[in-house]
């Protein structure tokens, strides 16, 4: 019980930072490496900030911190043109140093005996289960989140930035800057990660430098779940399904780690696997398709 | 009278210097009235594009002017050039994003003119507005406002890009062979159509075409590029008995009388 419960945390927790992988590599078609320093900064940024007693401040400052990481690699792209999977790639290398500056030089950084976010919440509870309020929490970040998110993609700047994704050429034709674009697009990513981060940090009560290492393919295998189950379609089902792929994830995870002939650093080879698995599909298929015409082919003559 | 475009001897040479060097716009001089639908002629390489791609800003000019209304946009940017030029391409997937739905390309170029807010992209009133002028099509477009254009033939999103891009009738439009990749029924069709909207709000507009028939039928007038300048420009008086034999030969004895000048010159 404990385990299907904490899985399903983890899961709503994590899919902000799915939330955020979606609007990148879906919606604007660029596979963003900057997650995986995005994420450690937002988490360094909550945990420090929960240290010195304001765990309020640090959702707002993870937010924030991301945000700039984002609308960093963003200018990368756009202004100075470097190929945007490098760009990702220089924003992260270059933020593990901040990371570490704003751990104050220290790989890590324990909670405990903090006030979080969590602590908190479970002593306002009551007399509630403290599993319950926990989940609760998580299930409230997820739903804001994507209800904000899914909002804001039916607005005007909305349409503008799938658009960008979708066809740049068009948009510059409908004068939108294309640049400026990208830019707040790569921010929001960046900023629900760090979020996403900063939320780990509290409810872990414990904040690692390296935490941030594979949180990209976690994020891409979690996108590619939800749109096992629900396809591929609008937006709004695109961030549901997110929102469920993260869940379906953790539990795949859990099943594994249960499984006493599977050790748990195969982890993340299993998830490359998934990932490159279901972006070959569609390559696989053709093969197959061709194959099948000249087997065809050569039966006839 | 002040001209609703005006080009003052435009020059744009790609990669000087180098084995490369080509010159693509040499000394060009147009002018254009309000209201004008000028037909552009001229063989491949002439600069029939690169004037639309001067025009529209996707590169600077060596030197020269070009004047919008009035307004010198020379050195403007392209995306805000684009707020009063409307253009299409030969390829009907250029002027539409595919994931997006009918209403919602149309809800983006409406919204050229608004500052783009958090307000809501598609309020009821602008998808009343959208069907109205979708149906005047007669392509059934109305019923598919929630279809993904990437699910639409060419011909369909050719015409919702040609109603994207007069939505807010733009100062200027540039209309780049569009309808060469269409099978000749629609691509009558979408002609029509063209010439509708242009009537009817009075645009300015300039056509390039390989059909030389059709250049002459269509608009008020019609020009002819070749090597980067304006070879032969041609108003309604001049067109009005003009053949397409005829304006062949016009062709030819230019050339030959340029060639002239040129051996004289080397002579």
């Amino acid at each position: 019980m404990t385990l299907l419960i904490g899985s399903l945390q983890l899961g709503l927790l994590y899919s902000v930072m799915v939330l955020g992988i979606y609007i990148s590599f879906r919606i604007l078609n660029i596979p963003d490496l900057t997650a995986e320093g995005s994420f450690t900064f937002g988490l360094a940024v909550s945990a420090v900030c929960t240290v010195s007693g304001h765990p309020f401040l640090g959702i707002p400052g993870a937010i924030v911190a991301g945000g700039l990481a984002g609308g960093f690699t963003g200018i990368l792209q756009t202004r100075l043109r470097i190929h945007p999977v490098l760009t990702g790639i220089l924003t992260m290398s270059g933020l593990y140093s901040i990371n570490m500056l704003v751990l104050g030089g220290t790989p890590n950084l324990a909670l405990i005996g903090k006030d979080t976010l969590f602590s908190l919440a479970v002593a306002a509870g009551g007399g509630m289960d403290k599993e319950v309020v926990r989940l609760a929490l998580s299930l409230a970040a997820a739903g804001i989140c994507t209800v904000l998110l899914a909002l804001f993609f039916h607005t005007q700047l909305g349409l503008c930035i799938r658009a960008t994704g979708d066809n740049p050429d068009m948009v510059r034709a409908s004068s939108i800057n294309v640049d400026r674009m990208k830019i707040i697009s790569l921010a929001i990513s960046n900023s629900l990660i760090a979020l996403c981060g900063g939320l780990i940090a509290q409810y872990q009560s414990f904040a690692d430098i390296n935490s941030g290492v594979g949180i990209l393919v976690v994020g891409l295998a979690s996108v590619i779940i939800g749109e096992a189950i629900f396809g591929r379609r609008s937006v709004t089902i695109g961030l549901v399904s997110a929102i469920f792929g993260s869940v379906i994830y953790r539990y795949i995870i859990a099943a594994a780690t249960r499984a006493d002939w599977f050790p748990a650093y195969m982890l993340k080879l299993v998830s490359a696997l998934i990932v490159t698995l279901a972006l070959a599909i569609p390559a696989i298929r053709q093969m197959l398709e061709v194959q099948r015409i000249r087997r065809a082919g050569k039966g006839g003559n | 009278m002040a001209y609703m475009l005006e080009i003052q001897s435009a020059n744009k040479c790609f990669g000087r210097g180098t084995v490369n060097e080509h010159t693509a716009l040499e000394n060009l001089n147009l002018s254009l009235e309000q209201g004008e639908f000028v037909t552009v002629l001229g063989s491949n390489g002439a600069g029939k594009s690169t004037l639309f791609n001067a025009i529209c800003g996707n590169f600077l000019l060596d030197s020269g002017h070009i004047f919008l209304d009035g307004t010198d946009i020379t050195f403007m940017p392209e995306y805000k050039r684009s707020l009063k030029i409307g253009r299409l391409f030969q390829d009907p997937m250029k002027g539409t994003a595919p994931s997006l739905t009918i209403e919602e390309n149309l809800a983006l170029a409406y919204s050229k003119q608004k500052k783009r807010s958090f307000s809501l992209a598609l309020a009821r009133k602008d998808r009343d507005f959208f069907r109205q002028e979708l149906e005047q099509f007669g392509m059934d477009l109305e019923n598919r406002m929630k279809t993904r254009v990437g699910l639409l033939s060419g011909g369909q999103r050719q015409v919702v890009t040609l109603l994207m891009s007069t939505l807010v009738p733009p100062k200027l439009l540039l209309l780049d062979e569009h309808t060469a990749a269409l099978d000749p029924a629609t691509a009558e069709k979408v002609m029509e159509i063209t010439r509708q909207i242009v009537e009817r709000f009075q645009i300015t507009t300039m056509m390039i075409t390989h059909n030389m028939k059709q250049a002459l039928e269509t608009g008020t007038r019609t020009i002819m590029l070749d090597s980067g300048g304006i070879l032969l420009d041609m108003d309604r008086e001049m067109r009005k008995d003009l053949t397409v034999e005829r304006l062949l030969d016009m062709y030819s004895e230019k050339k030959k009388a340029e060639f002239c000048n040129d051996r004289i010159l080397l002579a």
